[in-house]
């Protein structure tokens, strides 16, 4: 039950960068959209999640991304996935919420 | 037929659902499933006890686990299929519901909750 997020900017790619590590749920989800929207809201760039230390997403945390899409959207902004795990993906898949973020790395992107 | 119970109660908190997962994963994984399986299981349950947690009001989270040699059945009490209209995170919840249903075997709702089961498949000598 813990959670951290690595958090840095690109500056290269004007995007911020997060790299969570542990399990998005019930307990941690507040805290990921808090922590993603506050960089956000200091710096308006499109954002990338790096799944690659995600090991687990509940549906909190499908809720938490999408609030931050939304609250991207409306500033034009995009947000991204990376390395997303396939007991993750397939969260995604099932919900059908790869057709609303753009997962890095597969044809559709 | 052999037929095991275990019973587990935790306090309705968001902090023990990691808790939860965890003893479910295990369980899974003493009964010989493989890991994609106990991954599904280990997903489901985390969603029944949110929405147990987020559409009730009990003090207690209870579980039951009903172990066979060709199946594993979870129930949870308190979780609804029907979520209120006016909830805010009514689509979270209908998500999870929807992950339920897709990653679970056999999903039944009674006046008591939610029943899950998990078949396995024994492999051909």
């Amino acid at each position: 039950m813990s959670l951290n997020i690595e958090i840095r900017f690109d500056e290269k790619e004007n995007i911020w960068v997060f790299l969570p590590e542990g399990e998005i749920d019930i307990y941690t989800s507040p805290k990921v959209k808090e922590e993603i929207l506050n960089c956000f809201n200091s710096k308006q760039t499109d954002i990338l999640i790096d799944g690659e230390r995600l090991k687990y997403i509940d549906s909190t945390g499908l809720g938490a991304l999408i609030s931050i899409l939304k609250k991207l959207k409306e500033a034009d902004n995009k947000i991204y996935l990376s390395n997303i795990k396939p007991n993750i993906r397939k969260i995604f898949d099932i919900t059908e919420l790869d057709k609303l973020f753009i997962i890095r790395g597969e044809e559709d992107e | 037929m052999n037929k095991d119970i275990i019973n587990l109660k935790v306090p309705r908190k968001p902090d023990y659902i990691s808790l939860v997962r965890l003893t479910t994963s295990g369980i899974a994984y003493s009964m010989g499933l493989n890991v994609d399986e106990i991954d599904d299981i280990k997903v489901s349950i985390g969603e029944a006890c949110i929405n147990s947690l987020m559409l009730n009001n009990e003090d207690e989270l209870s579980l039951e686990f009903e172990i066979e040699e060709e199946k594993l059945c979870i129930r949870v009490t308190g979780v609804k299929e029907d979520i209120p209209e006016d909830l805010d995170e009514r689509k979270e919840r209908e998500l999870g519901l929807l992950i339920i249903k897709s990653l679970m075997d056999e999903v039944i709702f009674n006046k008591y909750g939610i029943e899950m089961i998990k078949y396995i498949e024994v492999e051909d000598q």
